[in-house]
């Protein structure tokens, strides 16, 4: 079943605040949130590309929570700027793949006929490359670094949401509502915001949340080859790959971000699983 | 039913296409050339008439436009080029290491589905219990481990505390030495499999319960049957629909290869061949090997058409 | 039940496997990161294309452990007095691994053909000095130089100039074929996986002890490490110190160390603004304590160094310009060059090529900040860094560069006016062209060491490019693999007295 729009249910906050998961991801997610903040405004315990040459290599104490890396730098202020840098990319991405896929995915719904077939052949054509191959080729092109690595990833991404978003305009432009406004005279853009729009919302933004989960682990994948964020810019991804040498002589190197990362993921399912739950009709009321 | 698999398969010309050109565009964006890369560093020495020569050799000395249609007319009669770095056919080049990546791909989505399906089934069914809790976490797990880094962790486990690693850059064949292939395939298609299997696992488990709640299940029950035959007979059957979905897109995505757990596990499979192939900007092999992967995905979607229809009588494509 | 007995085969079968991967045969399975490019020696320009070249062809003569050139395809050669002439008597007997015997018209053919510019050879502009070749007879050859050129004969020991045989030449095979008069013959070679190497029985030295040479490529150097652990290959090369250095705590394997002639630098291209303004690049040199980027990217597996990395010509660091850091001095230069303020410095490092590559990058980056330059690294693809260095579209630039054991031959290409990559170095005048003339003519070992010595302190003062460090040749083996004997150049050449005692 289909509603017009959610706006008649409790907040959606309340509603995922009152599932485990949802909850469990909101408070990780937040958590997440902060720390990137605080590493993208500096607010850490080091500069984090601060290197302490007679401090390398030291594991977690007092002085270093976390240890220092290599360059004698600290494992838990790069974390944190690691943290806003994964973000950033993962946050960019996906706002960039999801509103351009959405576009393509909705009007090629709504106007549908060969436009429709064009704009998804188009979409099938990014869709049948591997990410990785992707990747690789768009970072041959322009590069690596942070902002190829954005760019990357959201082309990625972007047939999955025309995908996502299109289904459901193919079965809501057909209902009895849309078209009665359509024969009122309503303009097309209208329609898709007030009537279209709100019913692919559900899908989507569950789909947003698994994607963050996703660009988080194609940018360590991306790091480990060599061709994600550049050093020094910390990333988990980077410095995960960076470990990978040395983890034996100095094992936190490797745990911090690998945990990391595990978290980050794992908070954006969560919430993805959460708001599964919330937003999806046919399992509303299954779940205890 | 033929009829409509030759429709497909023509509807997915124009997307071969696409793949094609997208990638003989890209790649001629691409800054570095497949002459220098091929000579390295020194590649200044080579006089202007060598290069011009290398380059007639390789094709690369006409107009992008006339290279794209010499190659696709190439690509008609089942020639698709040299490799610069290789010396042979790109088609030999590939097809000797795509038994690799298929081996892997089939053995890992096996260990997912083996690990996956009956984990979501009793999660399902025991919904909300301590082993439905269990799987869910384990599951959640499973999405968050980057793969290079449980491939890592293995390598390390298996050489450090039990002193072996059965593929050591001498990757035999199944059928030269089944045991040894298998030994050496295993750990990479488990890592490969193993964040899979969450994925089959939640797929299965959402599905099961989605099924579970419908009238037709209480109506199996209310007959009489047993709660095993009602799942099994009923249940799994259209709760495997979701499943077969994803291990669909799964399949597409392990046959293009997967450069890191090759890497790492030295496995010569279509990932590193393309990883190499970029780097070395070995344009042919790029090519050949973006469009047999594209081919790949195009029939892993009508293979996934077809076995829709055979586990569920509701769609049929007489 | 079928299940377990399902189960019981699979088991079965693994562990079958995992027997059948201890063999006793006497072939050395040998691992290593990376594959030769190409399979014609005299073409050739990455180190991992001669470590599987030069156990194939034999140049006239070859380097031992300390540098000296020792005999390899000739026995013995006399300079003139004037070193303008230059003999060489050739080992009688040496057939190449298809069968056809070595003699002195191959020599003539294979000069002939690295003096071709046509065929692009990587040594050709060590080679230039050479007017004619004579044969008198089949084991004689008679090299006649232009002009005198002490440096020609260890400039000879290289893979780059190999013989081939002059049959292969005619024909056009020589990329193809790799048919050398080495210890090992080339008997299969899939790129970026395996490489087969067998014996050859009618080499003229001792050896080759084992059967043969099963050479895999493991792209991933902790997992070269691993299989060491493990014990499936007995015989590894290793670029990445940090991996290398886990090794030398293990007392089941052994990791053999050498000091090496190829040296980290900083090259900073004095062409453009800013760093066209000596003081500019002396103050960069001031500013970088040396010992600092070898730990932090080498773990002080090293040595900080001048331009000059052999024994024999090394200078100690205090004689040369700013080796210890001066931040007072680099601030006072960057002063004199009106630079307080600072400017950003954009520099090229290759991904993983070196290993060390990016982390000198940072070392540097942090180092330099001191200073107000603000390095902005740019880490390339080795086909895209080879690309825009060729062209000498940088600013600056990380490398490791090979060395060689003549210092004329070593840098003639980078400092004097007329080298192929003196546009690449982007740096010359007068003194260096002086120096490297008079190097290259003078036949008084005390003359020349006092030559290359200015060279050295004039070099460092210029400071074109900042010299780091050396760092260590590293190659692991299992404790039964035997008679190896490595060396500064980094070549396996020392394969050939290799035994198996399994």
């Amino acid at each position: 079943m289909l509603k017009k729009s959610d706006s008649s249910n409790p907040s959606l906050l309340r509603r995922l605040l009152r599932n485990r998961s949802g909850t469990a991801g909101l408070i990780l997610v937040t958590l997440y949130l902060i720390i990137g903040v605080l590493g993208a405004v500096g607010v850490t315990p080091y500069p984090s590309l601060e290197q302490h040459a007679r401090d390398r290599l030291k594991p977690p104490s007092v002085q270093y929570a976390l240890g220092t890396d290599l360059f004698g730098r600290d494992v838990a202020s790069r974390l944190m700027e690691g943290a806003a840098n994964s973000l950033r990319v993962a946050l960019l991405s996906v706002a960039i793949s999801a509103s351009f896929g959405t576009l393509v995915g909705t009007t090629a719904g709504y106007v549908g006929g060969r436009f429709d077939n064009i704009m998804m052949r188009v979409m099938d054509v990014f869709f049948a490359l591997p990410a990785l191959l992707m990747a690789l080729v768009i970072v041959s092109i322009l590069g690596p670094g942070i902002n190829t690595t954005v760019l990357a990833i959201a082309i990625v991404y972007t047939p999955i949401f025309a995908r996502v978003a299109r289904g459901p305009v193919l079965s809501v432009k057909e209902m009895e509502f849309v078209l009665a406004s359509r024969c009122l005279g309503t303009s097309d853009a209208r329609i898709i915001a007030r009537h279209i729009l709100p019913n692919t919302l559900a899908p989507l933004i569950v789909q947003v949340s698994l994607a963050l989960s996703w660009s988080l682990l194609t940018e360590a994948g991306l790091s480990f080859l060599g061709l994600g964020t550049q050093p020094p810019t910390p990333s988990w991804g980077v410095m995960l790959s960076e470990s990978r040498g040395i983890a034996e002589m100095a094992p936190w190197l490797m745990l911090f971000p690998a945990v990391a990362i595990v978290l980050g993921v794992l908070s954006f399912n969560l919430l993805g699983d959460g708001l599964r739950d919330v937003l999806d009709p046919r399992l509303r009321g299954q779940k205890g | 039913m033929i009829r409509y698999l030759a429709q497909r398969a023509i509807a997915f010309i124009p997307t071969l296409l696409g793949v094609s050109i997208l990638i003989f565009g890209a790649i001629r964006l691409v800054p570095g050339n497949a002459i220098v890369a091929m000579l390295g560093t020194e590649a200044g020495m080579l006089t202007e008439t060598q290069r011009q020569s290398l380059e007639v050799y390789f094709g690369l000395d006409k107009p992008p436009v006339e290279q794209y249609f010499n190659w696709l007319g190439g690509v008609v009669r089942g020639d698709l080029g040299l490799s610069v770095r290789h010396g042979q056919p790109v088609l030999d080049v590939i097809l000797a290491r795509f038994p690799v990546t298929l081996q892997l791909a089939l053995m890992a989505v096996t260990i997912a589905l083996a690990v996956g399906i009956p984990i979501g089934i009793l999660s399902a069914v025991k919904h909300n219990s301590i082993i439905d809790l269990l799987g869910r976490v384990l599951s959640l797990l499973g999405l968050a481990v980057p793969n290079f880094l449980l491939g890592t962790l293995i390598i390390y486990v298996l050489s450090v505390y039990f002193r072996i690693l059965p593929n050591s850059g001498d990757y035999v064949a199944f059928a030269e030495n089944p045991g040894r292939n298998l030994s050496q395939m295993i750990f990479p298609a488990f890592t490969l499999g193993f964040s899979f299997s969450a994925s089959v696992m939640r797929t299965t488990r959402s599905a099961m319960l989605e099924v579970l709640g419908q009238d037709y299940m209480r109506t199996a029950r209310s007959k009489g049957l047993n709660e095993g035959t009602v799942i099994r007979r009923h249940a799994l059957r259209n709760a495997l629909i979701p499943v077969i979905t994803i291990v669909g897109v799964e399949m597409g995505y392990l046959l293009g290869g997967t450069v890191i757990i090759e890497e790492i596990f030295a496995l010569p499979g279509i990932g590193r061949l393309v990883f190499n192939a970029i780097s070395q900007r070995d344009y042919a092999l790029i090519q050949g090997i973006t469009l047999f992967i594209a081919f790949n995905f195009v029939i892993i979607n009508l293979a996934a058409d077809l076995i829709y229809t055979a586990v569920d009588p509701r769609i049929s494509y007489a | 039940m079928r299940k377990v007995l399902l189960i019981c085969l699979l088991l079965s079968l693994f562990t079958f496997g995992l027997a059948s991967a201890q063999d006793d045969s006497n072939v050395l399975i040998m691992a290593r990161a990376a594959d030769t490019t190409g399979l014609d020696p005299h073409t050739q320009t990455a180190f991992a294309s001669f470590r599987l070249l030069e156990l194939i062809y034999e140049p006239l003569v070859n380097l031992d452990a300390e540098l000296n050139v020792v005999p390899s395809l000739a026995e013995s050669w006399e300079f003139s007095d004037d070193a303008q002439t230059l003999t060489f008597h050739l080992r009688q007997g040496v057939t190449f691994h298809n069968g056809a015997e070595f003699t002195a018209e191959d020599v003539v053919a294979s000069f002939e053909r690295i003096l071709n510019e046509e065929t692009g050879a990587a040594a050709r502009a060590n080679y230039l000095s050479i007017a004619s070749i004579d044969t008198p007879d089949d084991f004689t050859v008679i090299f006649n130089l232009s002009e005198p050129d002490v440096p020609l004969l260890a400039a000879l020991a290289t893979t780059n100039a190999a013989v081939v045989d002059s049959a292969d030449i005619e024909s056009g095979d020589v990329a193809t074929v790799a048919n050398g008069t080495g210890p090992f013959a080339l008997e299969s070679w899939v790129p970026e996986e395996t490489t087969m190497l067998t014996a050859n029985p009618n080499w003229w030295g001792e050896g080759p002890f084992v059967d043969g040479i099963d050479i895999r490529i493991i792209p991933d150097e902790t997992s070269i490490l691993a299989a060491l652990r493990a014990g499936t290959i007995d015989f590894a090369l290793m670029n990445d110190p940090l991996v290398a250095t886990l090794l030398s705590g293990d007392p089941t394997i052994v990791l053999n160390t050498v000091p090496g002639i190829a040296y980290h630098v900083l090259q900073l291209r004095s062409i453009d603004p800013p760093l066209d303004q000596l003081e500019v690049r002396q103050a960069i040199s001031c500013a970088i304590d040396r010992q600092e980027v070898l730990d932090v990217a080498s773990l002080g597996e090293g040595v900080v160094t001048g331009p000059l990395t052999m024994e024999a010509f090394a200078l100690p660091t205090e004689e040369l310009f700013c080796y210890e850091k001066d931040l007072d001095r680099a601030r006072e230069l960057m002063a004199q060059a009106g630079m307080e303020e600072g400017f950003t410095l954009d520099v090229i490092a290759a991904n993983a090529e070196p290993p060390t590559a990016l982390s000198e990058a940072q070392s540097i980056q942090a180092q330099l900040a001191e200073i107000n330059i603000a390095v902005e690294i740019e880490s390339l693809e080795l086909s895209v860094y080879v690309d825009r260095w060729l062209a000498g579209d940088f600013q600056a630039a990380i490398a490791l560069n090979g060395g060689r054991p003549d210092p004329y031959t070593m840098y003639a290409r980078y400092w004097q006016s007329t080298g192929n990559l003196n546009n690449v170095a982007g740096y010359s005048d007068d003194t260096l062209d002086e120096l490297m003339a008079s190097g290259r003519s003078e036949t008084d070992p005390q003359a020349r060491y006092d030559i290359f010595a200015q060279f050295q302190r004039h070099l460092t003062e210029q400071a074109p490019w900042v010299w780091l460090y050396a760092g260590y040749e590293y190659t692991a083996q299992q404790p039964y693999v035997t008679g190896f004997v490595p060396n500064p150049t980094d070549s396996i050449l020392g394969l050939a007295a290799v035994q198996l005692d399994r």
